[in-house]
């Protein structure tokens, strides 16, 4: 069974869709944040010293005291796996080929979400994780010039 | 503020797929509700409307769209939205609608069809992550419950299989709501641990069904509850709390925001020791560990402990603390802004004494709802007495 699920007793449906597409801008914090990943291969973050907190990926204001965020800082490409899970089924409830693996990996008050390469039963929650970063010449400015992450050896 | 009383409820049917439009399902849930305090559309001051996201039924300014089902038709209107907490929280606007004195009786609705979106309704999700850091890996939302779940087993030590036994205690009690979709009196743990790994360790009967389905209300002010029914059933204490819109940036393993909504609702209630004050929780249980989580943010179990609930039977229908009996969304379904509703009905019918097969024995004198939802960060807490 499956989360789709062709139901012979559907009623009687007109199909239509909602059509948008839509272009979103980096914004103040994410048009740095990206081009440094691009161009330095580095991951930064922004710190809001009266709060204590660190934000990766940086961000342009502090969301518990509406401060302006001016300090930056390179929190480097190893990061802690906060949580992972293993996926069986795409979006609409099929099931993938192999399974994927995803993480959480907490840097700072933050971290990033993204696919891990390595095998699901040598992951603890806890170990350090290392970003694989694209070769330069390939980065465009994007999550996905982070190819994923692996385990530190 | 003037005491505010449920004086009235009635609720669909949940389905997987309901021929219905979102607008009669609307309309059948309010006629329902309507007629079960004998009330017309012309003692109805204001009408309250929750859906959530547009997406599902797949129109644009869709609460808007749905109104006449509701019964807004030349009155004052209004929408909440707050995703999945959405439910509970129509009921909270209709609460300050009348205990601020500008309307003595108000109809709230709320309505879900989530058949709609095609192929599957989890792609409507797709576009509630963040557009630069999350979209790009074409995430879903089992992937962020997968990994919730996943840090709230690995903190406290906990097993699936004990997990498991919230998912068959809720579907075992659906067995018993007329309106349940997944009712199911011989599940077991085993079926369970047996069903398909979505994404570990999620699966398929972890997890409430997609569905269709509404709920109604109806809420008075004391003067014209008390003329109108012998069995008021009051909105004791009311709460709402936002977390941070980053998923990465909250506690995974414990919500804050229902502990702060939970808070501010008890305080408003006089409550200074919910987990002896409150006789039934109908916590929103959208997956199975969910509904430990929102136990131990409503204060009703420590941190790591709310299973023990399910384990020693405090949880059952018959135990100290009755959780879920009406099924909840992993029985009965998970129309989302419906199946918020639908726990405050439940409390409304067992506190009346009204719930049927499933009544909690013991003439429970107060319960607690809570909902949850927009970008997993919204915790809605109503408390309800007679
Ligand atoms: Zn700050």
């Amino acid at each position: 069974m499956s989360l789709l699920q062709p139901d012979p007793q559907a009623p009687s449906v007109w199909r239509d869709n909602l059509p948008v597409t839509s272009r979103y801008t980096y914004g103040l914090a994410g048009e740095r944040f990206f081009r440094i990943l691009k161009d330095e291969g580095k991951i930064i973050g922004s710190i809001c010293a009266a709060c204590g907190a660190t934000y990766v990926p940086a961000r342009a204001f502090c969301e518990r005291c509406m401060a302006e965020l001016t300090e930056w800082t390179d929190v480097g490409l190893v990061g802690e796996l906060h949580t992972f899970t293993v996926l069986f089924v795409d979006m609409e409830g099929r099931p993938l080929d192999e399974p994927e693996l995803v993480g959480f990996v907490r840097f700072g008050d933050g971290g990033i979400l993204h696919k891990l390469d390595a095998d699901p039963d040598d992951l603890q929650i806890g170990m350090k994780m290392e970003a694989v970063l694209k070769p330069k010449a390939e980065r465009i400015g994007a999550i996905t010039d982070i190819l994923g992450f692996r385990p530190v050896t | 503020m003037r005491k505010v009383a449920v004086i009235g409820a009635g609720m669909t049917k949940f389905v997987r797929r309901a021929l219905e439009t979102p607008k009669e399902l609307a309309w059948e849930a309010a006629k329902m509700a309507l007629e079960s305090c004998e009330l017309t559309m012309k003692d109805i001051d204001a009408v309250c409307f929750g859906t959530a996201p547009d997406a599902f039924d797949g129109v644009h300014m869709n609460g808007e769209y749905v109104s006449d089902g509701a019964g807004a038709w030349r009155k004052p209107f209004m929408r909440a939205f707050v995703g999945g907490g959405t439910g509970v929280f129509s009921s909270i606007q209709g609460w300050y609608h009348v205990a601020s004195g500008m309307f003595d009786v108000v109809l709230v609705v709320a309505e879900e069809k989530m058949s709609s979106f095609y192929p599957h309704a989890q792609a409507a999700f797709l576009t509630i992550f963040d557009n630069f850091t999350e979209r790009p890996l074409k995430p879903n939302l089992l992937w962020i419950f997968a990994l919730e779940m996943n840090r709230y087993m690995t903190t406290y030590g906990l097993k699936k299989e004990d997990i498991a036994r919230v998912a068959v205690q809720h579907k075992r009690n659906a067995a018993d709501h007329p309106c349940a979709m997944l009712g199911e009196p011989n599940i077991t743990v085993e079926d369970v641990l047996n069903s398909e790994v979505l994404a570990w360790p999620v699966q398929r009967l972890d997890v409430s069904p997609i569905s269709d389905g509404a709920v109604a209300i109806v809420m008075a002010a004391e003067h014209v509850a008390k003329r109108l029914t012998d069995k008021p059933v009051w909105i004791e204490g009311v709460g709402w709390n936002l977390d941070t819109a980053y998923w990465t940036n909250r506690d995974l393993v414990y919500p804050r925001y229902v502990e702060y909504a939970a808070r501010m609702a008890y305080e408003m209630a006089g409550i200074k020791e919910p987990r002896k004050e409150i006789h039934i929780a109908e916590p929103y249980d959208p997956f199975d560990y969910k509904v430990l989580h929102h136990l131990e943010g409503l204060q009703l179990a420590d941190r790591g402990k709310a299973i023990e609930l399910y384990l020693d039977g405090t949880a059952a229908r018959d135990g100290n603390l009755p959780v879920c009996p009406s099924g909840g969304l992993l029985g009965v379904g998970n129309p989302i802004a419906a199946a918020g509703l639908m726990k405050i009905a439940e409390l409304f019918w067992q506190l009346r004494g009204e719930a049927g097969a499933r009544q909690v024995p013991g003439n429970p004198r107060r319960g607690v709802a809570q909902a949850w939802g927009d970008l997993m960060q919204i915790g809605t807490v109503v408390v309800m007495g007679r």
